[in-house]
């Protein structure tokens, strides 16, 4: 059975190396000014890369809002 | 990514980082005088000077502009660096002997008495050191060149043009907030605030936000709202051919890089509000009409920003940025509103391509999706109040009944107009699909100027965050946000800085969509300008109070009770098969998952009506939601409890609502 992550309450299935910064390209994300949470915990922006996403992790990409 | 060392301490930097920067991430201190991140580092005072071996030998640079681009061994305090470091503060204290950091500094260095006395000495507290932060500012934050140094050697100076008073001018007051000794200060303040220091504490930390993260969060500085027009296309919410999809093909022919490229004028202060460091309104200088009555002559076209890119674009099926740029221009020249000439020409492109307009009836105007030359040339008429733009000029709402009552049509045709004609209370729908975020649904349909998104855009937060899953989530957002901002037209500030930059941490905070760092500031903004102290709950009480008001204003207007809080279908789900069909992944699943409707051997058809029936009956769910939130009752009107809750319980105002409540109140 693949394994599972959710991201806005959504499922994705997950991959080995999975960061951010591919998650944001998964779910074609390209708004800039994001809140990244994971297991409720704040993952910065310098981290997109290097923070990989664990199996069954639920993950949130809180879009801010701009403009108008 | 690049090893280097620095005190013997090894760090990895990416190519082009500063030595400063990597020293402060090792937490090694270098002392700096005319530096700030928010202005390009020139070195002026060379106070942070360090020598550097690349291997070919050592020399000294100033580490506060020197780009790493190699493997280097720096040392910070070597005898030739601190013997350097000296000489320059007991130079400094020789000709400013009382500015306070630079005795500071010179004691650090064991400086307290120079040997020698400056030929030009300047005994003041506040005297000019020129670090050149103040031109900087100018020039870099507020694109204005409003002062500069003039003279060399010790005749240098920071002055403005001929050292005489300079109009332009507008004691914005950012070279006197970075100014380090006090040197330059607003002497006159017409606006008298109460207390000028604290609203410029809280100002100039947006603007230090603006330069140092618009270029990674908005790009307003650089593109102004039309970086939303590729956004919008990702996310399925560009409006195209009368809101019927979200995306296009050919929408990067409209992308903020195709007008920052090939037409925006840049690096000069947009004159919407001068002093503004986001700068966000964007021109094209010298654009050559095509068509009209100023054909031929080159123009400053005040735009485009994304409502225009949208509206006059996508929506109307144009990817061509230089018609867009044409109806900016002229839309501006005639005193007609983008969007609304956007919206409404949409709605007369579907009804022309659905048979309810035809050639005969349009003056010969072949007004399908696409045609650029029919479009302008409505433009024209509604511009000149001739022919077909005489209609189309009065709005969709008055369209849809002169259609009606005009044109031979069927009740399908005349369901058909009221589905796809985006406007409540005969306001055009500003720029965005709402399909997929009820919450944005009754942003627009209960925002009570009509159809407009400046009371709550919501889209991110609903559906693409759900972060507002049920009715009362969707409420409360329909509450907070309207009335937050309604705040800044009650006393007349810019939303724009308010969450088209950020603070670096907002992230951190508990609600980063409130931006909460920034309603702090607007809560100091009012205080500091009227003396009286207020908080962030007073301040939406303030706008609560004039928002019933303005609900009591839209009674008077005939407009007020539910049914005028209506949205057409269009803005709430998909009207034609064709529409279904394009996002028909998408909605089979809400039928099964949220509905749990079997859909098996339903027609296109079918389905769409079911979603039509489900979505219709969530909307109305969501106005009984928001309406016990702000206060009023089934039908949308404000209760007495409420009016005297906030103590607006006028008579004249008791009169008027008494009209429409359905039960008498207790």
């Amino acid at each position: 059975m693949d394994k599972l992550i959710r991201v806005n309450d959504e499922p994705l299935p997950w991959e080995e190396k999975l960061n951010i910064n591919r998650i944001l390209e998964l779910k074609n994300y390209t708004f800039k000014m994001l809140v990244i949470k994971v297991n409720g915990k704040l993952v910065k922006k310098d981290q997109y890369d290097k923070f990989f996403i664990p199996p069954g992790a639920d993950i949130k990409v809180i879009h801010l809002i701009s403009g108008g | 990514m690049i090893d280097i060392t620095i005190d013997n301490k090894k760090i990895t930097v990416e190519e082009g980082t500063t030595i400063l920067d990597a020293a402060r991430k090792l937490n090694i201190s270098i002392p700096t005088l005319c530096y700030r991140p928010t202005v390009e580092a020139y070195g002026a005072c060379r106070l942070c000077v360090v020598d550097i071996n690349d291997g070919k030998g050592t020399r000294m640079v100033t580490s506060c502009n020197y780009p790493i681009k190699s493997t280097l061994d720096i040392n910070t305090k070597s005898t030739r660096v601190l013997k350097t470091r000296t000489m320059l503060l007991e130079l400094m204290l020789s000709r400013w002997p009382n500015v306070n950091f630079i005795k500071r500094f010179a004691a650090q260095y064991g400086v307290t008495k120079p040997r020698f006395t400056h030929p030009r000495v300047d005994y003041s507290t506040n005297a000019c050191i020129l670090c050149g932060l103040c031109v900087s500012a100018c020039s870099e934050i507020m694109w204005e060149d409003i002062i500069g140094f003039a003279g060399r050697g010790e005749d240098r100076r920071v002055v403005m043009p001929f050292e005489k008073h300079y109009d332009p001018c507008i004691g914005c007051s950012a070279c006197a907030n970075i100014c380090p000794t006090g040197a330059i200060r607003l002497v006159d303040d017409p606006n008298h605030p109460a207390d000028p220091q604290r609203i410029a504490r809280y100002g100039t930390r947006v603007s230090n936000e603006v330069a140092l993260l618009d270029h990674e969060q908005c790009r307003m500085r650089e593109v102004g709202t039309a970086h939303l027009t590729e956004i919008m296309n990702d996310y399925d919410l560009l409006p195209t051919c009368n809101y019927k999809f979200g995306s296009h093909a050919n929408a990067g022919q409209l992308a903020s890089n195709v007008f920052y490229d090939n037409f925006f004028t840049k690096g000069v202060p947009d004159g919407c509000w001068l002093g503004c460091s986001m700068a966000c309104a964007k021109a094209v200088e010298n654009y050559q009409l095509k068509t009209g009555p100023y054909r031929g002559q080159k123009v400053l076209v005040d735009g485009p920003e994304y409502e225009t890119v949208a509206g006059c674009g996508a929506n109307i099926g144009i990817f061509n940025p230089e018609f867009v740029l044409e109806c900016n221009f002229y839309c501006d020249t005639y005193g007609i509103d983008t969007i609304s000439f956007g919206t409404a020409t949409a709605f007369t492109m579907e009804c022309y391509e659905n048979g309810i307009l035809n050639k005969n009836r349009t003056g010969g105007l072949e007004l399908y999706f696409g045609n650029e030359q029919a479009a302008m040339e409505l433009l024209h008429q509604m511009g000149s109040g001739k022919g077909f733009g005489v209609i189309v000029g009065q709005g969709i709402r008055r369209m849809k009944t002169y259609f009606a009552g005009t044109y031979d049509l069927n009740p399908e045709q005349i369901r058909f107009m009221q589905d796809i004609g985006m406007e409540c209370k005969g306001l055009e729908y500003s720029e965005y699909v709402t399909k997929e975020s009820l919450a944005m649904q009754g942003g627009y349909g209960l925002a009570l100027k009509g159809a407009q998104h400046d009371e709550a855009w919501l889209i991110f937060m609903d559906m693409v965050n759900n972060q507002i899953p049920s009715f009362a989530d969707k409420a409360e957002a329909l509450h907070y946000f309207p009335m937050f901002r309604t705040w800044f037209g009650l006393v007349g500030l810019c939303k724009l800085p308010w969450n088209d930059i950020e603070p670096a941490d907002n992230a951190e905070t508990d609600e980063p969509a409130k931006v909460p760092k920034h309603v702090e500031g607007y809560v100091n903004y009012f205080s500091g300008m009227t003396g009286r102290e207020i908080d962030k709950k007073e301040l939406i009480l303030m706008s609560e109070r004039v928002y019933n008001f303005q609900r009591v204003f839209n009674f008077r207007l005939g407009f007020g009770t539910r049914e005028h809080d209506r949205i057409p279908y269009r803005s709430a789900g998909p009207v034609t098969d064709e529409e279904y069909e394009s996002r028909a992944e998408r909605y089979d699943k809400q039928l099964l998952e949220k509905w749990h409707w079997d859909i098996k051997g339903k027609s296109t058809s079918q389905k769409r009506e079911y979603l039509r029936k489900m979505r219709e009956k969530d909307y109305q769910s969501l106005c009984d939601a928001v309406y016990k939130r702000r206060g009023w009752d089934e039908n949308g009107v404000p209760t007495i409890a409420k009016i005297r809750e906030l103590k607006i319980d006028f008579p004249d105002v008791v009169a008027i609502l008494e009209k429409y409540y359905r039960k008498k109140p207790d």
